[in-house]
């Protein structure tokens, strides 16, 4: 008998999965028990590199539904939904690896492969997350968002500015979290957003954290189409598992 | 013939099939629908379990339809409900059933493109299924239904939310792959898992006991322990897998592969040449491909195609049914891709265009499309392509038609693969422009807009596109229909001022522009618009509908602006040029912007009700009763509900219902519905009517989230289930617009209420954070309604009031003057429903306090009263409980019937006397009798009950043959004796 996938806290972390979120008070809600149990895995706990990432997005969820209580956005609708699919993500990819199923996107199955160990820096993983939810996961909740809300992806829209906002909130909430490494975050930020021929030609400051929206631009003009759609699928995966490994390596290490 | 050379056993799915067949027929009550969703990866048996179900499901007398979806993107709209349809035809044998099901094929072969067109076809398709039905319980099954096109997905949105009538079950398997990423089923399977009604259930491979039975099943016996371990690591339990690779096992090829695509390969390679040839061509066809289609393309004597297509079958690699053959795995297609040249594979493309040429056949165009354009033939291809989009316009498919247009326009531009040949007949000529033009249309019609304003730009840079003045307004359009109201704007100012811009095209687009002000919240700037767009329109014969139109901007705008009166008689102008002179939908609008006016705004909503209503009965006499109908009686149902006539609002309700709308309209008038159930206290039948919201919703309609999550709430309250209504209320606030003033005051409203309700009763602890912003949100409405206009601040007073006092009740137990402030504002909206409510409230926190207990009682009778006249159960019952406490007697009316009062309120209007000569007149020809008997012309009556003055004499006559008098004095005469109410 092999040992399941969250060793003793499998039953918890299936149960929790089984239920899906339909807004972002729930969305929070799931993303903190989530780190109830992770920080429960052995041998890491505390140290785990899911955790790590998990710690981050709730901290960054919070702010958003704050956000959203508070009057920040344009178009609530859109950015509600766009924040409850875009966990969806997370928790479909957390789903196929409990499963342990071929479809676990490879952007996310180099993080998970790691939160049994070896240990690695807390700066780098959750940046390797950052890195498979927002090029991998992001540009398709924007589509699946968009799609259901009768909408496009737009240049200046309403949309696009509330989209970009998010950008602002990453920017105040991980200074608290650097703890004195706030340029290595901010490259950190700008490289995650793009894909990795960019970061080493080094355009990537001024226009990669708009990649997200390209690339669902750039799905959102085949999304009719099942093959191209899902090349462009792989090719994402691809891409951000590449730099999901780099980060996870010792170079990423260079971080902390 | 044989479809498969040896079936093996279905393992491990025993539960699985016991738990889907209650799901779909045993606990499925009388009238109601229900849904599962299998979803899996390919080859874990998701078709297998379908047609075992399937069959069970038709041993117990079930009626079952099957269809599957196919994965050419451009196929044609609701094909799998079609194919379905045939497919039973052919296995049908009673004569009755089978002539059924042909006049329902009919229907969509005679479908023509008109407005509504899409509504009216659903309702066809769901009566037509009725008939087809004929008492027994209907299931839908749809294999592969990740290519499910969009009118289909609408189709059965519109089943499962009930509004056919009809009881249905679907069930439908999805292969998880294609929900990775961004399928637009991921978005609605998340919305429908959530309902009672449906199931998503996700089948994984087999464990090990599975795998090892299944491979036993196969070769005959258990397997040696270390083969058995083998098989289990290589096929991680996918059934399809394992299966293929026991096979091998068995038949000692066991070495040869270890991936299902070796074992593929080495069958392919292992065919005879025939057959070979055979999979060739049917991976080259739209499966399933016709036994006669496939004899043509791949020219063999009859009796040598059967033997290959058998050799292929037996080596596992095609399957055969009555309709035609397909690959047994998408894995066969990839393996045989490798195999052709290209000039092979358009070679086969050729075939089977010519043979669909001169034969028809299923999705004909789209096909014939598909092939011509594989065969390096785009000149052949376009035709087809664009008669494929005519067809898919013709059954209201923009999303298809769109698609086929586009592909139109790709070939058109493409140049032939083939030199040109004197025996083929000439290319078609195509106007570029026209395609462009259709392509765009359809694009705007299916939601596409930046498509569409492509298109736009690539028709504005042809020489031979259309004026510069047309497409300002047509980009305008379809601007505006994508919210962009800015550029939508300036596109219409453009237009406006367009050299070469027609008197027509001008009032068009001042008309527009006003409404689309309007809509910006820039009151006077729509007002001046509009009166340009009146000025305009007079110049120009037939502009009716420019007149609705600017008329109902100016209303508006009027009516915002504080000066009420000048907006409705510019609206009710509008109606009377809409009767004399516009088509049967102008004055349909001309109904529905007066009566949204009168209900909204102005908030007089007894004549709101009026005007609706028989705006409703006018626009039935033209013919438009599926849509403008029922949306005029949504507004009807609304007022009365907000006047407090809850009996006669759910009696418009369910006449508006028995339209059998579709889309929004639907989604308005079960909310409505719901709305009074909740008031009633009516638990299964808002339920119900939130379940089909919420189906109808998970294919989009975001506006519609707030209203349902504010009843949601609503319900919740009287269920005493508080955690519920908190959730509903938080979901509402972080999914509504700052601007929304009223929708957050209400939210704000239920939320503070159920918080309060929660304190009062400990069914939970109350939570400060939301209660912090829920205060928040109420000093945010308050500080916009200042700045609103005076009909939202109207309202939103309203609920602010209401918000107030229940804060109070969170501080103390309520502060009696904060209620009676609120019952206060009700009353003066002559909105019975909160003010009996806040009489409730009131009495509860003065009989707290020991103060003025008569004061309590009195209020507690008026509520009592109050609630009983309206029928509203919960409510009534809490008074009662409260009253019980404080010893205060109320009257009541009648304990038998829980809704006594309204009942008996519809059923006897006034003091009638026993025998009544006007009581064969319908409503209507009394009000015509009441204006004749004040001595008012046919024509001055027209006028008061906006109808056209000849409708008059028809009702006139009427009520002469009905009255048995012949003049007018004698009609008269017996009204009067009867008394006017």
């Amino acid at each position: 008998m092999t040992e399941p996938v969250w060793g003793p806290v499998h039953q918890d972390i299936v149960g929790l999965l089984a239920d899906h979120p339909a807004d972002v008070p729930a969305v929070v809600d799931h993303l903190t028990k989530l780190q109830d149990l992770l920080v429960r895995l052995p041998p890491l706990e505390a140290s785990c590199p899911l955790a790590d990432f998990n710690k981050l997005y709730l901290v960054i969820t919070t702010t958003v539904l704050d956000g959203l209580y508070d009057d920040r956005f344009v178009d609530p609708v859109f950015l509600a939904r766009l924040d409850v699919e875009f966990a969806a993500r997370y928790f479909d990819a957390l789903r196929f690896w409990t499963e342990s199923s071929p479809s676990t996107p490879k952007a996310w199955s180099c993080l998970f492969k790691r939160m049994r160990g070896p240990d690695a820096r807390p700066l780098p993983s959750a940046a390797a997350g950052v890195n498979a939810h927002i090029n991998y996961d992001l540009p398709f909740a924007l589509v699946t968002t968009l799609e259901s809300l009768e909408s496009e992806p737009v240049d200046g829209s309403d949309q696009h500015r509330d989209y970009l906002e998010i950008n602002r909130i990453f920017a105040e909430r991980i200074p608290e979290l650097r703890r004195g490494y706030l340029d290595h975050w901010q490259l950190m930020i700008d490289m995650v957003n793009g894909d990795i021929d960019d970061w080493y030609q080094g355009e990537l400051v001024e226009y990669t954290r708009n990649v997200a929206w390209r690339n669902a631009q750039k799905i959102w003009r085949c999304r009719h189409d099942p093959e191209a759609r899902e090349c462009e699928r792989t090719r994402l995966d691809d891409n951000a598992a590449l730099l999901g490994r780099l980060l996870l390596s010792p170079l990423g290490a260079f971080l902390q | 013939m044989a479809s498969d050379v040896d079936t093996a056993p279905l393992v491990g799915r025993a539960d699985t099939m016991a738990a889907l067949r209650s799901a779909l027929l045993d606990d499925v009550a009388p009238g109601h629908t229900a849904a599962v969703f299998l979803t899996g990866e390919s080859g874990v048996g998701k078709t297998r379990l379908l047609a075992e179900l399937s069959g069970r499901l038709r041993r117990v007398g079930a009626l079952v339809l099957t269809g599957s979806c196919l994965d050419i993107g451009d196929a044609s709209p609701l094909h799998p409900v079609r194919q379905a349809l045939r497919r039973l035809d052919a296995e049908l044998t009673e004569a009755r059933t089978s002539s059924v099901v042909r006049g329902l094929l009919q229907v969509f072969d005679q479908e023509t493109p008109g407005p509504d067109g899409a509504g009216a076809l659903l309702e066809r398709v769901s009566q037509g299924l009725h008939l087809v039905a004929a008492g027994r319980p209907l299931v839908l099954v749809l294999d592969d239904l990740q290519w499910v096109d969009r009118s289909t997905r609408q189709l059965l949105l519109y089943l499962l939310a009930g509004l056919g009538d009809l009881q249905l079950s679907v069930l439908a398997a999805v292969r998880a792959e294609s929900l990775q990423g961004a399928h637009p089923l991921r978005r609605v399977l998340t919305e429908l898992r959530r309902l009672r009604s449906v199931r998503v259930v996700d089948l994984a491979p087999l464990d090990r006991a599975g795998t090892d039975e299944l491979a036993a099943a196969i070769v005959g016996g258990p397997l040696a322990p270390e083969a058995a371990d083998r098989l289990w690591q290589r096929s991680g339990g996918n059934p399809f897998v394992v299966e293929e690779l026991a096979r091998d096992l068995r038949d000692g090829r066991d070495d040869l592969s270890d991936t299902l695509r070796e074992v593929f390969l080495a069958r392919v390679d292992a065919l005879p040449q025939h057959a070979h040839a055979v999979v060739h061509a049917i991976a080259a066809g739209v499966e399933p491909v016709e036994h006669w289609l496939l004899a043509q393309v791949v020219r063999l004597p009859e009796e040598e195609l059967i033997e290959a297509v058998r050799a292929a079958v037996a080596h596992r690699l095609l399957v055969g049914a009555d309709e035609g053959y397909r690959l047994r795995h998408r894995l066969v297609a990839e393996v045989l891709a490798h195999e052709l040249l290209p000039a092979e594979r358009a070679a086969l493309h050729r075939r089977y265009a010519e043979a669909l040429t001169s034969a028809t056949a299923e999705l004909h165009q789209a096909r014939l499309a598909h092939h011509w354009r594989l065969a390096g033939e785009p000149g052949r291809a376009l035709p087809a392509a664009m008669a494929a989009a005519r067809e898919a316009e013709r059954l209201h498919g923009y999303a298809e038609a769109h698609r086929h247009w586009s592909a139109a326009l790709q070939l058109a531009a493409a140049p032939a693969a083939v030199p040109a040949d004197v025996e083929r007949p000439p290319p078609v000529e195509v106007d570029r422009v026209d395609l462009l033009q259709h392509a765009a249309e359809a694009a705007h019609h299916c939601g596409e807009h930046a498509r569409a304003l492509d298109l736009l730009a690539e028709l504005a840079r042809d020489p031979a596109g259309p004026p510069a003045c047309a497409l300002h307004i047509r980009r305008a359009r379809y601007l505006a229909a994508a919210g962009r109201s800015a550029p939508a704007e300036a596109e219409y100012r453009r237009a406006l001022e367009s050299p070469d811009c027609t008197p027509r095209e001008r009032a068009t687009a001042a008309a527009h522009l006003a409404e689309l002000l309007l809509h910006l919240g820039r009151y006077a700037e729509a007002g001046e618009q509009a009166r340009e767009a009146l000025q305009l329109a007079t110049e120009v014969p037939g502009s009716t509908s420019e007149v609705v139109l600017a008329s109902a901007a100016l209303g508006y705008s009027e009516a915002w602006l504080e000066d009420p009166e000048a907006g409705l008689a510019v609206m009710r102008r509008a109606l009377e040029t809409a009767e004399r002179s516009g088509r049967p939908e102008d004055v349909a609008c001309a109904y529905l912007h007066l009566a949204e006016l009168l209900t909204g705004p102005l908030n007089i909503l007894e004549e709101g009700v009026v005007v609706a209503r028989r705006g409703a009965e006018r626009v039935a006499e033209l013919g438009l009763g599926r849509t403008w109908e029922t949306r005029l009686l949504a507004i009807a149902t609304n007022g009365l509900f907000r006047v407090g006539q809850w009996a006669e609002a759910e009696k418009v309700v369910a006449a508006a219902l028995r339209h059998r709308p579709s889309g929004a309209d639907a989604v308005e008038l079960l909310l409505a519905r719901c709305r009074l159930s909740v008031g009633y206290g009516d638990i299964e039948a808002s339920d119900r009517d939130l379940e089909a919201v919420a189906t109808m919703l998970a294919g989009g309609g975001a506006r519609h989230v707030l209203p349902m999550l504010i009843l949601r709430a609503g319900l919740a309250m009287w269920q005493g289930r508080h955690d519920v209504a908190r959730q509903a209320v938080q979901r509402g606030l972080t999914e509504s617009r700052s601007d929304d003033v009223i929708v957050l005051a209400t939210l704000a409203w239920h939320g503070l209420r159920a918080e309060a309700e929660a304190h009062a009763s400990r069914t939970m602890a109350v939570d400060p954070t939301a209660v912090r912003r829920l205060r928040e949100v109420v000093d945010r409405v308050t500080r916009k309604s200042e700045r609103a206009g005076a009909p939202v601040r109207y309202v939103a007073d309203g609920f602010l009031a209401l918000c107030a006092a229940e804060l109070s009740r969170l501080d103390d137990h309520g502060d009696p003057e904060l209620w009676a402030r609120s019952a206060a504002e009700w009353d003066l909206r002559n909105h019975p429903y909160p003010a009996a409510y806040s009489r409730l409230r009131q009495a509860e926190a003065l009989l707290v306090r020991r103060r003025r207990p008569a004061t309590a009682a009195r209020l507690l009778t008026e509520a009592y009263r109050m609630a009983q006249a309206l029928g509203a159960v919960p409510l009534s019952s809490e008074i009662r409980t409260l009253a019980g406490r404080a010893r205060v007697t109320l009257e009541e009316r009648t304990a038998a019937d829980p809704r006594p009062a309204p009942r008996q309120r519809t059923a006897a209007p006034a003091a009638a006397p026993a025998v009544d000569e006007l009581a064969t007149l319908t409503a209507r020809e009394r009000e015509v009798l009441a204006a004749v008997a004040e001595g008012l012309t046919n024509k001055e009556i027209g006028q008061r009950l906006f109808i056209s003055e000849r409708t008059i004499g028809v009702h006139v006559s009427h009520i002469f043959d009905k009255l048995q008098v012949r003049t007018r004095v004698q009609a008269s005469a017996i009204f009067l004796r009867h008394g006017p109410e």
